[in-house]
Parts: C-alpha cells; structure tokens; sequence
C-alpha cells in the first residue's frame, strides 16, 4: 500500500497554529507513507496539480488530504483522484482547521493534535476499498412547502425549466405577507398584484399543481424519491417529489412579548402590518403626533432576539412617509437605534424622509403608557443620555421577523435543523445559504433568516435552479456507504433486522442468515453497532478501521 | 528540591454524528471557539453507528474519557437511529458505574447550531476528566 | 396456580407416551449409577431424575442451532436453562415448533468440581429435597429464579412435596394433556419452607478489584463455549481486531509497546460482559467451565442484573418481550444524557 499525505497550511489559517512542517518531516519516515507534503493551498490549481503530479510520480493507492473540514471542497478533491485514474473513494480527508488550528491556540499542543488525527487518517485509510457510486434513479418533481413570494418564485423558475411542481400552502390564499403589503418600497407596488400576477402565470401553466388550505401530515424517503402525505380540503394525497424547497415564511413579532408597549391594550398602539392594514382609513387628528418605534423584537436580548430583522427600518420609514404624505402637518417622531436603509436607494429614502420633516431621535424606549388624551411614551435619549416624555395621538411598532410559527412541525418532519434563532439552517451560511444538510432539501426566503422581498424572490429562484441542478439527468449518485452482511459470519440471530429503522435488513430462511437491500439502506450504522459478531458491516465506516482510528488516536495501535 | 507533580492531560476520545454534532464542530471552528486539543472527534454517519465496544477498548487504549454526541431525540437524520444510542449508552454508562468509572462516559445531544453547547460540553467534561486523572482516578 | 396434581410415576408414564412416537425426543435429567447426568431420550425414558443437585453446565448449551423440522422436543430442565432457552429462540438460534420447554423447581446445585462437598450428591425422593444448602455454587445461592414458571409449562412443588405440573402456554396445555392427573388450584410454594430469594444487591467493583480478580485469565474462552446464550458461530475475538495472534500480535507489540500475555484479556471479558448483558440468566456456568477458579459469576451476574434492571428486563420471562438493545421507547432515559 502506497499513501501519500498531503497537509495543507491554508495559507496561514492552518500554519498559524500547527507546524506543518514538523509533521510533514515526521510522516515522510512513517512506515507505509511513501510521500508526505505541505503545502499553501492544497485546493488550489496548482496545489492540486501537485498531487495530481505525486500520485502519478509514486503511484499511490492512497490519497490523504490534511487540511479543511472533510466537508468543505470534497467533490474537488474527489475529482482529483478520478483524473487521476484513482478510486475517489480512496481519498481520506482529516480536518485539521475546523477541528484543530482554529479551536486552539498552543502550537505544540495543536501540532501533536494533528499528528494523531492524520497517523488515525492514514490507519482508517488503509482499510478504505474501491466503491462505486450508487446510483438512484430521481423523480423530476419538485415540492415546495410554502405559497408565498419566494416559494412562488421558486415554484415558477421550476416549472419554465420544465419541472412538474406541487406548491402546497397552508393558508387558502397564496401570497403569504406580500399579499398584503399595499404600496412596499421601493416602486411603490401593490403586494396583492404583484401576487395575483404570480398566481395567475403558475396556474395556467399545466406543470404546476396549486394545493391551498393543505397541510403535510407526513414526510418519508430519501434524495430523490421524497414521498408526502398532503391533507387537502379535498382529503389525503399522496406525492412523490425529487427534492423540496421549503420556504414557509417567518411570523412577525408578537408586541405582547413587550407588554410595556401597551400593545393590545390600546388601540393607537399598532404594529406595521397593522398600520398596512388600517393605515388610509385611520381617523386621526388633523395634526396628529405620530410616534415610530424601531428595533420592536429585534436586537434585543432581553426577550431572546439578539439578531437584526433586516427589513423593519425601511418599514419604519415608509410609515413616516405615509403619514407625512397624509397629514402634511403632522409632527412625526422615529425613535431608532440604527437607521440601517441598506437596500439600494435605502440612504436617500431616507434623507427624503428627514427632508419631510420626520424627526429622528436616537433612543431606548422605555414603556408607552396609554393616557386619556394622548399615549405617553418613555424614554431614553441615547445621544444626550437624557430621559424623556413625550405625548402621541398614536404609536406605529415596527415589528422585527420571528421565525415561522411551524418551524418545529417541518423541521421535525423533514429532518431539517434549525438554527439558534429557531429560523432554518443552512449548510453553510456563505458558500451553502440554499442547502440544508439533507441533500435535495432546499430553503428560500424568510424562514432561513430576515430578509426583504427582493432577496426573497432571488432566493426563491436560487433554490429552484439548484434543485434543479440535482434532479435534471432523472438520475442521480449517492455515498455509497451503505451496509453489507459476512455471510460466513452471520449467526442469523436477526437483531439487526429488528433494529433496523429503513426495514433494509431482511432474514433469508432458508440460509438462515441476513442481507442488505441496499436500495433502501440508509447507511446509518445501527445495524453494525447490534451485532455482536462483526458479520455486518457500514462501507467506510468498518469496526475495525474504526478501531483502529481510536487506537491512532491514543497511540495504542 | 521538591519534585513538582507535573499536571497531566487527559485524552478524550468523541464520536460524533455526521449530521448534528459533527456540524456543530464545525461552525465552533469558523467561529474559532477554542476547546482543549486533548479532544479528538472521530466522525460517525449516526451516533448509532457506535458500538460499546469501542468506546471499552478506547478506555483500554488509554482514553481517560470517551463521549458520544448526536442529535437530539426525535431530531436524528436517520429518524430513529438516537434512541438506540441511548439505550446503548445509558447501558455501558450502568456498567462503567459498577466499576466505579461512571464520570469517564458521557452522552451529548448536540444539535448542528449549538456550536457553543459544543464546546462548552466537551471542555466542561475535559476539565472534569483532568480532575480525575491528576487525582489518580482514571488510567 | 392452575396444574395437575401429579406423581414421578405419573411424570414418567406421560413422557414415555409422548415418546412413543420415534420422532420424539425428550432432553432431561437421568440418575444413574455414574450420578445425575443431561440425557437426551428416545424412545422411552428410564430412570428419569426432576432435579439434578449437581451442576456442571447450563444445558441449553446443547439445543443451539437444532433447525431440523419434524421432531418434537420436551426440554425438562432447571429454570435458568429454559430462560437460556427462552433467549436462545429470541435469537432465532433454534427451531420454534414442535418444542416444548418445561421448568422444573430448582433447590439449587453445587459445583460439578466440588469434591469435597458433603451435600447430597443423588437426587433424592421429593419429600427429602435437601435444605440448609450452605455448600450450593454462588450462582444458586444468589438466585431468585428458582421457581419452575418460565416456558411452556412448569413442574412445580409444594410444601408438602407433592407435584404439580403447570401448563403456561397452549402448547403447555397441549403437553399437560399427556398427563394422568386431578386439575385443581395450588400455592405451589417451593420447599424449604419459608426459603425466600435473597436480597438483591447492587454488584460495584472498581478496575482493580477486576484486574486482579482477572490476572489468572488464560484465554481459554471456556467461559465462552459454556455459556448458553454466546451464540455467535463466529465469535468477534476469533479475528485479530481485539485478540492479535501470530504477526498481527507482534505488529501490535512493535507499535504499541510492552505488554502483558495474554494480551487483550480485559477487554475480552468486558466486551464480553456488554454482549451477554441482554440475555445473561446468571447460571454460572462460565465459572463452572473456569479452569482458573476466576470468580466470574459475580462479575457476569452482576452487571448483567444491572443493566437489566436498566430496562426491567428479565430473560427468559417471555418470549413476547424484545431484547433490550433492538427497541426503544420515546420516553425514557431522561438521566442519561449528560
């Protein structure tokens, strides 16, 4: 066996804290390596052609990767070794940034930390095979979860590339949020025709079916061959889809959470939405006095909303505006602890705004307290370190985006994670911001995260193009590590087969042992861990290269 | 001249599932969370993956301490494969109790967000295992 | 308690119709003048000994990977044989029809290398089963599976020292029907009188109470052939991944260092001690087959209760109640995350 070990300093990102020479020097008169490198940058061209080059050069059969998280550049490295005529599955990737040269900060401690997780590399490698990539077969259909801008972008960009589509919307009507937004900045559109014209382009085209008032009761399968259960109004439905977007929107902030804003308890205390709503058909003095609070539900650690919802300055604004619009004698008063316009033409909306004479004022609000002739609202002048009172005719919250209220239901069902503020996780927050962690399973708009319609829209159809991506060819090709039985070495005492949660295990009577339908294995490892025996095994997960990795680790091998 | 005890490192060996714990490992990495490097995660597809015996012949090997990380029950990628892990876990942890080594084998349901949990979990237990290595309780 | 009143007459008159037929076998204890040994009859039965007051193995050791169909198989044998046995079909590791396992009352046994004992060495007429059974093997002492109430059927004994013979299951009522004898109500209360379990108590060590406990082990793997329910045809430490031998053990010794012979012993009895804990009955026939004298019941038995108890397991109670490591509930095991 012949392994080369390539270590990558990442620049300085690895090399800062782990001596990568020291390692490279101490693997070169390992026995079994034939060749040990360091390197800048492994993933770069010329790094890659580097071990393009060693491989050839000494004819390796095992290629080690000492660099990233295994999970970041995998495909490139793996098509590296193909080129170079290599099995890619003899590729071993050991994380030695992630898991070692940023969580430390002692050179020799991390350098010693590396030495093992590579010697456990190269032991766990030596036990790797050839495997050849499973291929499924992958419907062409898509499912997106969620009626509303994004999803709705999402569910056309699908169906003009040729994807049949099932949109299923748990409300009856489409359109989530927008739909009622009268005039959202910056054209001063109509949310309801913007939807209409969405909704009326999806429904007449014959690859997209619409199910509205529907729920997913139940979610089950694996890439490509995705299987729901949808209560209709019309009863259950059963759909199979490749891949699904999910894109269920967010929640906007429940001021009742902040009780001393007096929400719900008096009317002239009213959220944005509310004011979208009711705004025009208001019936205020002829000058009233407007008060305008930002940051309601957002960066506020208090109630457990440490993050910025994005969008709700440029609704604070559009309120002013409003209201200046209307009543121009209007005394309106923005309380702010950042005006962040940051969309473009944002900054000079913003301007235009003050130039309206709209009255910033840089503070904590305290309570609004509602009194018989006017609101009181309380504070904190954060540039004067001055407390205040004023008196209001009315008070507008601009209200943050809290995650969508069925989170938990879809991330349960569909096995997705959420992250800390409970919104959707993605697979990686600037190289992945579409993906999950399951393949073939895609968020869009709000309900990974704040954000504006335009970026809804545009992520909507990011997701869709991705997906789409996957599911073109009808086929597919999945890890192929998935179980296999010894037969020689099967006692037939079916434990696994009771454990197994994919029913993959299946007992042959007449041989009185078990075996594997790989279809559908979802190569978990459970089976592997219940026999006590060994005579099951995970491709590239083995007990004994597993063990020998632990041995590696404590330099007990 | 007194002879000073030098402090002894433990080694404390991780699995984690590739969908959860793993993940979380990795944002406490770009965020550049710092844990002690006496702890080293091997990689597992499902924390059901790991079986007791591993985790004895780690103890045998040396391990002053072995944990096993996955995803929160009822949040497991492979649907069910937890609730194995922990009857398994709870399991050895009975048997690592009668010989008097129960704080040496932990179970952690770590989800691939709570980076921080993460790190604060394995450093509490690292700490916890120097304790009892320096106080000649484990190896 | 439902059975029939029966007799030792009675019980040898039933099997030997039920052996009539020359596809019937019964698996039961024999005195002879050799003593008390496992017989496997055919044909007729002579002979036949209910109690067998020495032990030398757990007898369901013998029925593993009999798949024949066809025959018809009584099992009359101690408890913690038919619980061995009751696990053992958990494990598919023996043909499930035409087998009928009967539990007879256990007063326990001693020790098949006990020479010295001055305990009753033959099997007595019922009303003189031995009591004061101070010189009984650890196993018996500490065991609070006595009673005949495990399988299909049950022979069971009162204060009086009359017989009983249970039927459990319908294949138990199909085998009671073999039998002469009244059908009425008994408290079948074992003898002696007054003779209750004794008390559980936790089993705790630490690594060196079993270091030292375990520095006689040879590696035989005795323990392993003997016991009832180390089913694997295969066995994990047959390969070199835990029990190096030959060139692997020398590679292992030039990485890893000095190191004791035999190598790996620990780690055999403790994987070991895991695999069994499901199904482990506590007969001790592991330490019955130890050449070294290694105390290993305690360790076997002990854990094994523990992590039974995890789960409110008891094998051999049930055939209908899954092995604890392949099933789940959603709730449970709050305490054991950390």
């Amino acid at each position: 066996m012949k392994t080369g070990i390539f270590i990558c300093h990442c620049g300085h990102n690895i090399k800062h804290t782990v001596d990568v020479k020291q390692l490279s020097d101490y693997f070169k008169r390992y026995m079994g390596v034939a060749v040990a490198e360091d390197y800048p940058f492994v993933c770069s061209e010329p790094g890659q052609d580097m071990i393009a080059e060693s491989i050839e050069k000494h004819s390796l059969d095992r290629v080690i990767i000492a660099s990233c998280t295994p999970s970041l550049h995998q495909e490139l490295f793996k098509d590296l070794l193909k080129k170079s005529d290599l099995n890619p599955f003899l590729l071993r990737r050991v994380g030695i940034r992630e898991h070692c040269s940023w969580v430390g900060d002692d050179i020799n401690g991390n350098t010693e930390k590396a030495r093992r997780l590579i010697l456990a590399g190269l032991y766990s490698a030596a036990h790797y095979v050839p495997l050849e990539e499973k291929r499924v077969d992958v419907v062409k259909t898509a499912l997106v979860i969620g009626g509303g801008i994004s999803g709705l972008s999402a569910a056309l960009f699908l169906s003009k590339m040729g994807m049949q589509v099932f949109l299923v919307e748990k409300e009856a009507d489409l359109g989530g949020h927008v739909r009622m937004l009268k005039d959202y900045w910056p054209g001063r559109q109509d949310g309801a025709a913007v939807i209409e014209a969405m909704k009326e382009e999806l429904q007449a085209r014959s690859n997209v079916e619409i199910f509205t008032s529907t729920t997913i009761r139940a979610f089950e399968g694996s890439f490509g061959n995705y299987a729901a259960t949808l209560e209709t109004p019309a009863g259950e439905r059963r759909i199979v889809a490749g891949g699904v977007i999910v894109a269920i929107g967010f929640t906007a902030f429940d001021p009742h959470l902040k009780p001393e804003l007096a929400y719900g308890r008096d009317p002239r205390v009213m959220t944005t939405l509310d004011f979208e709503r009711e705004g025009k058909g208001l019936s205020l003095p002829a000058k009233p006095r407007v008060a305008i609070l930002h940051c309601v539900g957002s960066r506020d650690e208090q109630i457990g909303k440490p993050y910025c919802s994005r969008v709700c300055c440029i609704n604070a604004l559009r309120v002013a505006d409003a209201i200046k619009e209307q009543y121009p004698d209007s005394y309106v008063e923005s309380f702010y602890m950042d005006v962040r316009a940051h969309p473009k033409g944002g900054e000079e909306f913003y301007e235009d705004t003050q130039e309206k004479g709209v009255l910033f004022t840089r503070a904590n609000v305290a309570e609004i307290i509602p009194g018989n002739e006017a609101l009181i609202v309380r504070g904190e002048d954060t540039l004067f370190n001055e407390p205040f009172e004023r008196e209001f005719d009315l008070a507008v919250l601009s209200v943050g985006m809290s995650p969508p209220e069925d989170n938990r239901h879809i991330s349960s069902l569909l096995k997705i994670s959420l992250d800390k503020d409970r919104f959707f996780l993605e697979a990686h927050v600037k190289l992945r911001p579409y993906d999950t962690a399951l393949k073939g399973i895609f968020i869009a708009g709000a309900c990974s995260g704040p954000k504006d319609i335009e970026d809804s829209i545009n992520h909507g159809r990011a997701s869709a193009v991705k997906l789409f991506g996957l599911l073109n060819l009808g086929y597919a090709f999945v890890d192929p590590f998935i179980s296999q039985v010894f037969e020689k070495r099967c006692s037939g005492c079916r434990m696994c087969e009771q454990a197994c949660v994919a029913s993959a295990i299946k007992y042959d009577e007449a041989k009185r042992v078990v075996r594997v339908e790989e279809a559908a294995c979802m190569g978990c490892g459970l089976c592997v861990s219940t026999c006590p025996s060994s005579a099951v095994t995970l491709k590239g997960f083995g007990d004994t290269l597993l063990d020998e990795e632990i041995s590696a680790f404590l330099e007990a091998i | 001249m007194t002879a000073e005890k030098v402090e002894q490192n433990p080694e404390i060996i991780g699995f984690a599932c590739s969908y959860c714990t793993f993940k979380a490992s990795e944002m406490a990495g770009s965020l550049r969370m710092k844990y002690p490097e006496g702890v080293k995660l091997i990689q597992v597809p499902c924390s059901s993956r790991v079986d007791p015996a591993f985790i004895i012949k780690a103890i045998m090997d040396g391990a002053d301490g072995v944990f096993v990380a996955g995803c929160h029950p009822g949040d497991c990628h492979f649907i069910k494969g937890n609730y194995f892990t922990r009857r398994k876990v709870a399991a050895l942890k009975e048997m690592f109790d009668a010989f008097g080594m129960k704080e040496r084998l932990r179970l952690f349901w770590v989800s691939a967000a709570e980076a921080r949990r993460f790190v604060d979990k394995v450093t509490a237990m690292y700490n916890e295992i120097k304790e009892l290595k320096n106080a000649g309780k484990t190896g | 308690m439902r059975g029939k009143r029966v007799s030792s007459a009675s019980i040898a008159q039933g099997l030997n119709r039920f052996l009539e037929d020359d596809r019937h076998l019964l698996l039961a204890f024999e005195k002879d003048a050799r003593g008390v040994n496992l017989r496997a009859f055919k044909g007729k039965v002579e002979g036949l000994s209910l109690f067998n007051p020495v032990f030398s193995s757990n007898s369901a050791l013998y029925v593993r990977r009999m798949f024949a169909k066809g025959t018809e198989i009584v099992l009359m044998l101690r408890p913690c044989e038919i619980r061995a046995y009751v696990e053992l079909q958990k494990l598919s590791q023996m043909e499930r029809e035409g087998i009928v396992a009967v539990s007879v009352d256990c007063f326990g046994a001693v020790s098949s290398k006990d020479e010295a004992t001055e305990a009753p060495r033959e099997a007595q007429a019922e009303k003189g089963l031995f009591r004061d059974f101070t010189h009984g093997r650890f196993a018996c002492m500490t065991c609070r599976e006595r009673r005949g109430v495990v399988g299909d059927a049950g022979v069971r004994v009162d204060k009086e020292g009359g017989l009983w013979l249970c039927p459990y299951t319908e294949k138990g009522e199909g085998f009671a029907s073999l039998f002469e004898g009244e059908t009425g109500e008994t408290e079948a209360e074992m003898l002696p009188e007054g003779a209750s379990p004794p008390e559980a108590e936790q089993f705790n060590t630490d690594m060196a109470a079993f270091s030292q406990d375990f520095s006689k082990c040879i590696l035989c793997k005795n323990c392993k052939a003997m016991c009832p329910v180390c089913y694997c045809v295969d066995c994990l430490f047959n390969g070199d991944d835990y029990l190096p031998k030959g060139d692997a053990l020398l590679n292992k010794v030039l990485r890893a260092g000095s190191t004791d012979l035999p190598q790996g012993k620990e780690l055999f009895h403790l994987i070991r001690m895991f695999h069994v804990s499901q199904t482990c009955v506590g007969c001790g026939a592991c330490e019955e087959a130890c050449p070294q004298g290694i105390p290993l019941t305690r360790y076997f038995k002990g854990i094994s209760e523990r992590l039974q108890g995890l789960f409110s397991y008891l094998p051999g109670r049930s055939l209908d109640e899954t092995l604890p490591y392949v099933t789940f509930l959603e709730e449970e095991l709050k305490d054991a995350e950390d």
